[in-house]
């Protein structure tokens, strides 16, 4: 008699909890390189216990449990910004960065330098190279970056480029099992890195943020309209035991 | 409702970026202005299923985990450095620096303020000055009656005496540098102050090592794109918006959960 109230409040609850996945991914439809996460739902079937006096056995009862969220690693559209130390990256591979508790990933590259000449996040992290981090001179001016990460510049009174370090473009091999910490930043976590040569890098530009307003709108209406049919599905529900307790009670004995 | 809070901090993110952009907007005719703009982060995320966890008796490892984040913060409002057009004006003491560079002002109290307003004038005592009245540093004095002021790319001030039919060069005007001048500090009146991010000042000869050239007769405009400011406000303005559609509908949500069972 219960069960459409609990298998009810089971699709509620993963309702509630991807409202907040999509109220996250609108308040970041304006930070760089952000990816939006989606919600997956899966049937869970109770093992409730069998009683078998009765004439028909129990069915088993179908529960919704969110089993996950997936990250849309879809390429964000690029912004041209005309700021030499902003990079994009086209292609499925991060920025590795050295941060607190060791190496992370971004797809930010709304970069600066710091007062010792260091190449930095907007964090003050360190925007790692193939040989470490990058560090440029005091007198060091027009700053190059090519496609595949190489940074040139030209130093000083010098006509010739000088070579300052190579960006390095860290792919995995899955992408989803790169874990959000906030910040912008990825752990690895269980993923493995792998070489990828089809990424390039483009100066000048910002990876923007690849929500989907459209998308996300109509899934935030979506997911509003279930949830209050749901809600008035539990009203009817008590509806038919509160006039079953009183019709049976006006039962005359 | 955890919806209500993020959708909270997305709107908290873009009254702010609206902010910058009426400053860019506001100052798209200040000499020497350089826009900024803001930047934001993700907060961080409650792994509710965490991915890579061991999911069943089996070894299961869950391939996606469940990730809830928490909304959106301001990192920072970078300064974008990027030069500036130079427009004529033909009077004497306005320069431009073009490339990297700023021009270096002396306080009443002592100190250095950085600049790239290069709309300088001669106050009662012939120095160039800073239209605040600050002298442009090192101190440069025009003789009362010298005429046909010009000042080379170099920033070499050079005037004709009476009685003379050559010019005699009279001062420099100095140029500095940072290696990270996007962490200057802006203090209004178009002028920025060290900070500890911007790293020491560096003194220098302009159009020499890397140093831009200075202009006479015209002045740096700010660098500011109307085109894009206008477009980046319309995007703010829409986020905004969709943040708010976000709070009605948690908002909606919640409503259906306590109107039950009257």
């Amino acid at each position: 008699m219960q069960n459409a109230l609990l298998i009810g409040l089971s699709r509620q609850m993963t309702l509630e909890r991807q409202m907040d996945v999509i109220a996250n991914n609108v308040a970041n439809a304006n930070t760089n390189g952000f990816k939006a996460d989606h919600s997956l739902f899966e049937e869970y079937l109770n093992s409730n216990a069998r009683e078998d006096n009765f004439v028909g056995a129990d069915r088993r009862v179908s529960y919704v449990q969110d089993r996950g969220t997936f990250r849309d690693v879809g390429q964000g559209p690029m912004e041209a910004t005309n700021n030499p130390l902003d990079m994009a990256i086209d292609g499925n591979a991060y920025f590795a960065v050295q941060a607190n508790g060791g190496e992370r990933y971004t797809r930010d590259g709304k970069f600066s330098l710091n007062s010792t000449g260091q190449f930095v996040t907007s964090d003050g992290n360190l925007v790692l190279g193939t040989g470490g981090p990058i560090t440029f001179q005091p007198t060091d001016h027009d700053i190059n970056i090519a496609p595949d990460g190489t940074i040139t510049v030209l130093e000083g009174t010098a006509k010739t480029d000088s070579i300052r370090g190579k960006i390095r473009m860290a792919s995995f091999d899955d992408p989803a099992r790169l874990t959000k910490l906030g910040a912008n930043l990825y752990a690895a976590g269980s993923a493995t890195q792998q070489a990828d040569a089809r990424s390039s890098v483009r100066q000048g530009y910002i990876e923007k943020s690849n929500v989907n307003a459209v998308g996300e709108m109509s899934r935030m209406v979506e997911v509003m309209r279930s949830y209050t049919a749901i809600a008035n599905l539990l009203q009817q529900q008590s509806d038919l035991h509160k006039s079953a307790i009183e019709k049976l009670a006006d039962v005359p004995a | 409702m955890q919806a209500l809070h993020t959708a909270a901090t997305g709107m908290a993110a873009q009254e702010l970026n609206v902010q910058v952009i009426s400053n860019n907007i506001a100052n798209l005719r200040t000499t020497g202005f350089k826009k900024q703009t803001a930047a934001f982060q993700d907060l961080i995320y409650e792994h509710v299923r965490r991915v890579g966890a061991q999911a069943s008796d089996q070894g299961t490892i869950l391939p996606v985990g469940v990730d809830i984040g928490g909304g959106v913060k301001t990192v920072g409002t970078p300064r974008s450095m990027t030069q500036g057009t130079l427009s004529q004006t033909g009077n004497d003491l306005d320069l431009a620096m073009s490339g990297e560079g700023f021009f270096k002002i002396l306080m009443p109290d002592g100190t250095y303020q950085y600049t790239r307003d290069g709309t300088f004038q001669m106050d009662n005592q012939g120095r160039v000055v800073t239209a605040q009245g600050n002298p442009v540093q090192p101190t440069i004095t025009i003789p009362n009656n010298a005429s046909g002021i010009s000042v080379s790319e170099q920033g070499q001030v050079s005037v004709t005496l009476p009685g003379s039919s050559t010019s005699s060069i009279i001062g420099q005007i100095g140029v500095t540098r940072f290696i990270n001048k996007a962490g200057l500090q802006p203090v209004g009146s178009n002028q920025f102050t060290e900070t500890p991010s911007s790293g020491p000042p560096q003194d220098g000869t302009a159009n020499s090592e890397g140093f831009g050239k200075i202009t006479q007769g015209s002045l740096e405009q700010a660098n500011v794109d109307v085109v894009s400011e206008m477009s980046d406000l319309i995007a703010a303005q829409r986020a905004y918006e969709m943040n708010a559609k976000v709070i009605s509908a948690a908002d909606q949500m919640m409503q259906s959960t306590t109107a039950l069972f009257r």
